[in-house]
Parts: structure tokens; C-alpha cells; sequence
């Protein structure tokens, strides 16, 4: 029911006068005070489901709550529907929040809690009823309408929280964390009833989380953030498979993707090829394309390599060797650490490939090779993907 | 016997001691409300048994000596510690809520003002206060519960911060965020959410007010306004004999309220209503 654009955000907090120092943090500083969140811009398409993840401290907490109102925005421009909305309060921008910590009132009962918002804005007792009644059958809470906050379950808590608010319909649904206090199996269970939910509210949903998993499986995009900085915004697909850098190549994917100090190459006939120790392996054309475009000459560069692309299969003359650390056997997939080029990584090898083959036991060889499509090259200085940013 | 529990027995009989101390007054008092006027001085630790036993006369006597009504002094201390102590719980509370929640040196300031006033002894001040109440004209029953405001405040403002404080900042944001202003998020987040403060600060400012003896003493005009404890100090005869049968028989009066209210109060001060709002 509604765009969302931030436009350049950025929040400043303010320097103390009473000489105090902000704890030492990798923000950048200025003389205005701590820059948490930098340049930020972001169109959001009406009922799209934007997903902002990061490690703590990167800012994104403090981006959703700039769109929500509860942290001014030091300079910039945010719009909900094409409306201005940088000096309305929170409570005229028609949205709602979902909290880590579920913030119900204590005192209310769940049905008073989910009437709340709606009692405020005075709408008719029969409409409250009914759309308390219908969020609290989405949810499956009905049976805990009359209950207190304190005899729910963290996660009928979080439920209920859900219910606050969705039941006035709002234009954007913010949600900050909302799945980090729960255990890991209702997690998996709420972030599925959240993809449902998501199908029958037409609401546009900003979700923040640390959780990578949550990022690729709820969001239409990803918006990756580090110190403050928007690092790539992209679909999960998008994300995984073409890194901008090794910051977002670090952080999507699990386990992390492998880095490995190697050359980029360019033969005479302008062919681009990585070299990791003795193995020389040629890029897919795809690639080969990307780099001519940007002209990226020959040079000392990081190669990263996803664990579940790299092949135990001999290919002669590509094989980098490695020793095993331990090995993990994750049912369908056995998660090989390895120590390879000085560098410790990860292999999946599937549980099938490994029939009647040897175990890996702690301390043996391995070789191991990629192909030449799924390799991503990364500059040593700047540390962004020479694909696409040659700099 | 274990060493642990014999130090749980030591303890326990030190704990009796101590209860027995505190309570001997209060059983003193009600044993001398029922003994005849002449054997309060004389046997001042005895049952009221025989002829010793005065029955309510005492009561009688000490609620109609002199020419105050005992009744409207009644009224004038329920009137003052009701007023005194709506008026700290309602305007102490809202001050706390501001002064935790909003980080200016001016809310340090008065927070550590408030605070430093529980430290100055009533007595330092009392002259001065007793002539500015006199100009102000606070010196009536319905006017005094604004200087209890004033001395009560360091007391509320310091026990309701640091409650405040202890109430995650997102349930008043979602308040916000649900539409609730400031007004509407003390009155129907906030303050609900506060109730075992409200009662423990309430409890001990009825306690003290109607208790409390120098100030209406100091402050009002004793010919027209008197309290509880003014007027068991009047309980004079000529020469300056005291009844002390009929003394001991209101002071029983005056402290079975307080008694009353504190047992029934008692479990909402341990109750802790915050609980269930977040993870915990």
C-alpha cells in the first residue's frame, strides 16, 4: 500500500560537550560528531519486503528507526507515499514495529494490547473486535486472547507482538530483530509463518536482522550494511552470486565463502585466468567479459571461492593442496576445514560423492580445485569485486 | 545438627529479638489504652486485668476532652495525607518519568537537587519554612499538601527513577508508534506499569504525613486546624497533667489505619508488574 524512499539519510549522533569519548568504534568520525548511518538512499516499491542485515553497530537498527520516527534523521529526505514525512510523528506515518524484545504493555491482556492502537485512533468497537478477532486467528493466538503478556511463551509473546501489529493494517511494517529471542527451532517456525503473513497483509515490510539465513529467505532485496555504509543492494540471488565485495562475499553465505591469496592473470590474447599456488584456472566467459569491460590489468589479488563450489575431482594442473582440520558430518554433507594456501576454509563435499571413498581424518592431505565460473576476484587494496568495480 | 542449620537457628532467634523490640511499643500502647489513668505510670508493663481494666473509657474520654473535636481533627489528617500524598505520587512519578528518560543537564540537575533534599534534617528549616508558609498562606489543611509535596518529592523522585529506569524504552516507542502521545503514554502505559512503586512510595508517605507531627505543629494555626497528633498532644488537663490512659487510647486510634493499609498493601509492594513485558 506504499513506496518508501530514503533519499542521502544520514544521522549524525552529536559529539558531548562534556568531554567524554564515544567509545572507539569503526564509524566514521566526523566534526559534527559519529556518523552511524552514511548516504543513505533506498526506493522501496509499494508491499516489497526489504531485508537490512549487517553485523552490530553497521547502522541498520538506527536506519529503521529514522523510518519509524523514533530517531531523528540529521539531514536527508524520507518519503512514505511520495509524503515528506521527516518532521511527522511516528504515530501520523501509518506504520508499525515489531520489536526484538516484543515491548507489550505488561498490564494489558493480549486483547487489550491488540485493541490498543485501534483504540486510540477511535475506531468503532465492532471494527476493533473484528480485526482482532482476524489477526489473532493469522496468528493462531486466539485462545490467548484473555491472557496477560507474563503467561505466554516468547514465542506466542512475539506472536502477539506480530498481532499489535498488523491488526491496524499499516502502511509499512517495521520489524527489528524480531526472531533473535527466540530459539532456534521457533525461529525457523516463525520465519516461516512470517513468508505466509507477508502473502496475506498487503503491507510494504522493512525487516532488520544480523541473521543471514532470515535475510535470504524472507527479503525481495537485501540491503548488506557495514560501519554505516550501504555495501550492495540486491536480491538474495543477486547477493550471493555476485558480491560486490569481500565484505558482502564474507557475510552472505554459510559457511563463509573461502578466501585465498592468488594473481589475477591476463594472457596476451587478453584471457584472464587465477593463479592459487601452482593451479592456473581460466574464468568463465561470463567473467572474462566483465573484467575486459573495466579494462582490470594483471595484478596480486584475494580469490573467493563459495565451500560448496569447491570439487574434490582431479582436474591435472589445477589442484591446490590442503590439509584436513576436522571434518563435520552434517548428514547430507560432509563440512571438510581445511588449512590451504596459509588460510583456513571450508569444503562441502556431498555425503553421496564420498561413498565408499576414504574419511577424511584430522591431519591428512587434500586437493581441491574450482571452476573457473564460480571464482570471484577481489582487488588486495580496496577489497571490491574487480568485476565490477575495477577501483 | 549441620553447621548451616545451626547458623539459620542464631539467626532466626536474632531475628526474634529484634521483632520483639519493635513490636513491645505497639503492645505497650495497647495494653495501656484499656488500664485505669493511675496504673499507667505504676504498672506499665501489666495486663489490664481486675481493677486495673478500664474498658473504652479511656477511648471515651480521650475523644471528648477539650474543646477541639476529635472528629475534625480526624478529618484534617485524613484530608492532608490523602491530598499530600495524590499530589507526590501524581507529580513525583511524571517528574521521574521525564527526568529518566530525557539525558539533560537540567534533568541531572534536579534529580541530584531532589536527592540532596533527603539529606537536610527537617529541623534546619523549619523556621523559615514555618514564616514562608505563613506569607504564602500555605497554612491551612488544604494548602499544607504542597509543602508535603516539597519534602516528600526527594524520596518519590529517587525511588521512581531508578523503577523508570528499569522499564525497557520500547514499550513507550510502541506506544508512540501506536498512536499514544505523551499524555496518553504516561497515563495508560506508564503509570499502570509503575503500580508497585506507586504503592511502596504511596505506603510510606501516608505513614510519615499522618504520622507526622512537627510540620502541621509549625505550620497551621492551632485554634482552628489541629491533626491526630496535634491533638493527642493537647490531651492536657490544667497544670499540665496528662491522661496517659486516654493518650494511649488514641494513639492506638491513630495507627490502626496505617496497620490496616500496610497489610493490605503489603503483597502488591514485592508483586513485580513489569514482568512478562520483554524477554526475561
Amino acid at each position: 500500500m506504499a513506496t518508501v524512499s530514503l533519499r542521502h539519510i544520514v544521522k549524525i549522533y552529536p559529539n558531548s560537550n562534556d568531554g567524554k569519548k564515544h567509545k572507539p568504534t569503526n564509524l566514521k568520525v566526523t566534526e559534527e560528531g559519529v556518523l552511524a548511518v552514511q548516504d543513505f538512499n533506498l526506493e522501496i516499491a509499494d508491499q516489497e519486503f526489504i531485508v537490512l542485515v549487517g553485523p552490530s553497530g553497521c547502522g541498520k537498527s538506527t536506519t529503521l528507526r529514522m523510518v519509524a520516527g523514533l530517531e531523528e534523521i540529521s539531514k536527508g529526505e524520507l518519503y512514505i507515499d511520495d509524503k515528506l514525512v521527516n518532521d511527522v510523528a511516528p504515530k501520523d506515518r501509518d506504520i508499525a514495529m515489531v520489536f526484538q524484545n516484543y515491548a507489550l504493555y505488561p498490564h494489558m491482556t493480549v486483547r487489550q494490547n491488540m485493541e490498543f492502537p485501534l483504540k486510540l485512533r477511535k475506531v468503532p468497537k465492532a471494527e476493533i473486535d473484528q480485526a482482532v478477532d482476524q489477526a489473532a486467528e493469522i496468528l493462531g493466538i486466539t485462545q490467548y486472547l484473555d491472557r496477560k503478556p507474563k503467561a505466554l511463551s516468547g514465542g506466542q509473546r512475539q506472536r502477539v507482538a506480530i498481532g499489535r501489529a498488523i491488526v491496524r493494517a499499516p502502511k509499512v511494517l517495521l520489524m527489528d530483530e524480531p526472531l533473535s529471542n527466540l530459539d532456534a527451532k521457533l525461529r525457523n517456525q516463525m520465519r516461516a509463518e512470517i513468508i505466509k503473513l507477508r502473502q496475506r497483509i498487503k503491507s510494504t515490510f522493512i525487516y532488520v536482522t544480523h541473521d543471514q539465513t532470515e535475510a535470504m529467505t524472507l527479503g525481495d532485496r537485501i540491503v548488506i550494511m557495514k560501519d554505516g555504509v550501504i555495501q550492495q543492494i540486491g536480491t538474495p540471488q543477486e547477493v550471493y552470486d555476485d558480491p560486490v565485495n569481500m565484505f558482502v562475499a564474507g557475510f552472505i553465505g554459510v559457511p563463509q565463502m573461502n578466501f585465498y591469496d592468488g594473481k589475477l592473470l591476463r594472457s596476451a590474447d587478453g584471457k584472464y585466468s587465477v593463479q592459487v599456488e601452482d593451479a592456473v584456472i581460466e574464468l568463465s566467459a561470463e567473467k572474462q567479459k566483465n573484467l575486459a569491460a573495466n579494462n582490470v590489468a594483471a595484478q596480486d589479488v584475494t580469490v573467493g571461492v563459495r565451500p560448496d563450489h569447491i570439487t574434490l575431482k582431479e582436474v591435472p594442473g589445477k589442484m591446490i593442496k590442503g590439509k584436513v582440520d576436522v571434518s563435520e558430518l552434517m548428514g547430507s554433507a560432509v563440512h571438510l576445514h581445511i588449512n590451504a594456501c596459509g588460510k583456513d576454509g571450508v569444503i562441502i563435499v556431498p555425503t553421496l560423492d564420498l561413498k565408499g571413498n576414504k574419511t577424511y581424518s584430522m591431519g591428512s592431505d587434500i586437493e581441491f580445485t574450482f571452476d573457473g565460473g564460480v571464482a570471484h576476484v577481489f582487488a588486495k587494496d580496496t577489497q571490491n569485486n574487480l568485476e565490477f568495480n575495477a577501483q | 545438627m549441620s553447621k548451616q542449620s545451626k547458623s539459620k537457628n542464631a539467626l532466626s532467634a536474632v531475628l526474634a529479638v529484634i521483632c520483639v523490640i519493635y513490636v513491645l511499643p505497639v503492645v505497650v500502647v495497647v495494653l495501656n489504652s484499656f488500664k485505669q489513668n493511675t496504673y499507667v505510670k505504676t504498672h506499665t508493663f501489666a495486663l489490664p486485668t481486675g481493677e486495673m481494666w478500664a474498658g473504652f473509657s479511656n477511648f471515651i474520654k480521650g475523644m471528648t476532652f477539650g474543646n477541639y473535636p476529635f472528629a475534625r481533627s480526624v478529618e484534617y489528617s485524613v484530608l492532608i495525607t490523602v491530598a499530600s500524598t495524590a499530589l507526590i505520587l501524581l507529580f513525583t512519578s511524571m517528574a521521574a518519568w521525564y527526568i529518566a528518560r530525557v539525558d539533560s543537564p537540567i534533568c541531572r540537575a534536579v534529580y541530584y537537587l531532589c536527592v540532596f533534599s533527603m539529606v537536610v534534617p527537617f529541623q534546619m528549616v523549619m523556621f523559615t519554612l514555618s514564616k514562608t508558609a505563613d506569607v504564602l498562606k500555605l497554612n491551612t489543611p488544604w494548602t499544607i499538601p504542597v509543602i508535603y509535596l516539597g519534602f516528600g518529592a526527594g524520596l518519590a523522585i529517587f525511588m521512581f527513577v531508578g523503577f523508570v529506569k528499569s522499564i525497557p524504552l520500547e514499550i513507550e516507542e510502541a506506544a508512540a508508534i501506536d498512536g499514544a502521545g505523551p499524555v496518553k503514554t504516561y497515563f495508560q502505559v506508564v503509570l499502570p506499569m509503575m503500580k508497585p512503586t506507586l504503592i511502596s512510595v504511596g505506603i510510606l508517605e501516608i505513614m510519615w504525613v499522618w504520622n507526622d507531627y512537627l510540620l502541621p505543629y509549625l505550620v497551621l494555626d492551632r485554634t482552628k486546624y489541629m491533626t491526630i497528633p496535634i491533638h493527642i498532644q493537647f490531651l492536657k488537663g490544667s497544670y499540665g497533667t496528662v491522661d496517659l490512659g486516654a493518650t494511649m487510647a488514641l494513639i492506638l486510634l491513630s495507627i490502626i489505619p496505617v496497620i490496616v493499609f500496610y497489610l493490605l498493601c503489603q503483597k502488591h509492594i514485592i508483586k513485580g508488574v513489569a514482568a512478562g513485558a520483554v524477554k526475561g
